[in-house]
């Protein structure tokens, strides 16, 4: 019989949890093609590290952008691989629960539902981010008291205060970390005159990122294409330009954290001073991004224990106990 | 002709019961959904899959840290 799954198909990475077992896969979203004959080469882990080194009739891809599949068929692909490879057959067709951006239109709903039931579910629901988020960071949601959750993802960061097992306040913004890169390449090309690639781009706001001033800064030494000669410079980077760079990005997740604060009922708003915001996703790794918001917002921010692991347990408890909650599905509550 | 209105009421009030009895399981149901929803979200409830994922981490971990012993050990 199969084991059920819950799937956190992110713009960056795709994370499985498997009923009963825990987390059976943790790989980065990326497919290579042969663009030819349209097999599939690699995925995951193997097909990340062929972004931006392939010949030209191999190509690497993303197939979700903002959270959303911008290639229907390639993701039905990949989530088909990512489900044979954790042991899904034409026999074993199990349950799936899949974790979305809670900002996702009604076709873009049914293109992940399909997209799953395609691959080899026997049945998909959609659950939202922060929620599962919030559930995997172990927050007290079935208490009546305010507790707030900023996913930042790879294209998308949502905000959302939850309190008695239900979203009361929502704030999702298609800006993420893949932005920052994106922010990161457009700035040395402008200002060093340098092309550089998405996974240099990703190394340097690994090494010297910061969304706010951090002790221990250091410069970092960027090797990449120039655009004038065509030849192989190298540049050093220093952490102020980075923050420069990054800002408009960074402003945007700040300010959609604020829109969300000011939605929240005045009664839950007192307890996020006592209890603080959770800060989960990849993106909230960003040096000095807690303390930026936390200086904007005067509200503590506190980094979950688990913040790339955080909304696939809260999809894996959920599909624990699938009888119980699933009216937290997206659909099932309206 | 009385019969017949017997029978018209008795239906009417028969429809009537299981109309409101429907009403009141609907909404026991609702609360009931609820509860469960609630006990299922506690962290008693979810401290299993915690710490299967953690137990799984630290596993992982010292595999990983007996490998790079062996590897010391090797050069």
């Amino acid at each position: 019989m199969a084991r059920d799954l819950a799937i956190d198909l992110g713009t960056a990475n795709t994370l499985v949890y498997m009923k009963g077992r825990g987390i059976v896969l943790n790989e980065p979203s990326v497919i290579a093609l042969n663009r030819q004959t349209g097999e599939v080469l690699a995925t995951g882990r193997e097909a990340w590290q062929m972004i931006g080194r392939t010949p030209g009739y191999i190509v690497a891809v993303r197939p979700l952008r903002g959270g959303a599949i911008t290639d229907f068929e390639i993701t039905e692909r990949m989530i088909r691989l990512l489900l044979q490879r954790v042991g899904v057959s034409r026999f074993t067709r199990p349950k799936v629960v899949i974790c979305v951006p809670s900002a996702i239109t009604e076709v873009e709903r049914r293109a992940v539902t399909d997209a799953a039931r395609r691959a080899g579910a026997a049945d998909a629901n959609l659950i939202e981010q922060p929620m599962a988020a919030a559930i995997g960071a172990d927050l007290p949601i079935d208490e009546p008291v305010g507790n707030m959750v900023i996913d930042i993802g790879g294209g998308t960061s949502e905000t959302a205060v939850i309190s008695l097992g239900g979203i009361v306040a929502l704030e999702a913004v298609r800006v993420g970390s893949f932005d920052i890169d994106a922010a990161i390449q457009n700035y040395v090309r402008r200002e060093h005159g340098i092309a550089i690639g998405e996974r240099t781009a990703e190394e340097i706001k690994i090494a010297i990122g910061s969304a706010d001033p951090t002790p221990q800064e250091s410069q970092a030494e960027v090797r990449g294409r120039d655009l004038m000669t065509g030849l192989p410079k190298t540049v050093v980077l220093t952490p102020e330009e980075i923050r420069y760079a990054i800002e408009d990005v960074v402003s945007s997740i700040v300010a959609s954290v604020i829109r969300c604060l000011a939605k929240a009922p005045p009664e839950l708003s007192q307890d996020f001073l006592v209890r603080g915001m959770y800060l989960v996703g990849g993106g909230g790794l960003l040096r000095g991004l807690a303390q930026r918001i936390e200086r904007e917002t005067k509200v503590p921010v506190r980094m979950s224990n688990v913040p790339l692991e955080a909304v696939v347990l809260g999809a894996g408890h959920v599909i624990e106990h699938y009888d119980a909650l699933k009216g937290m599905f997206m659909g099932a509550r309206r | 002709m009385t019969p017949i209105v017997v029978i018209v009421l008795a239906a009417a009030v028969a429809a009537a019961i299981a109309v409101s009895a429907s009403r009141y399981r609907r909404s026991r149901d609702g609360v009931d959904s609820f509860r469960r929803q609630i006990d299922a979200l506690s962290p008693e409830a979810r401290r299993p899959v915690v710490d299967q994922v953690q137990s799984a981490a630290e596993a992982n971990d010292a595999s990983s840290a007996a490998d790079e012993e062996d590897d010391d050990d090797g050069t």
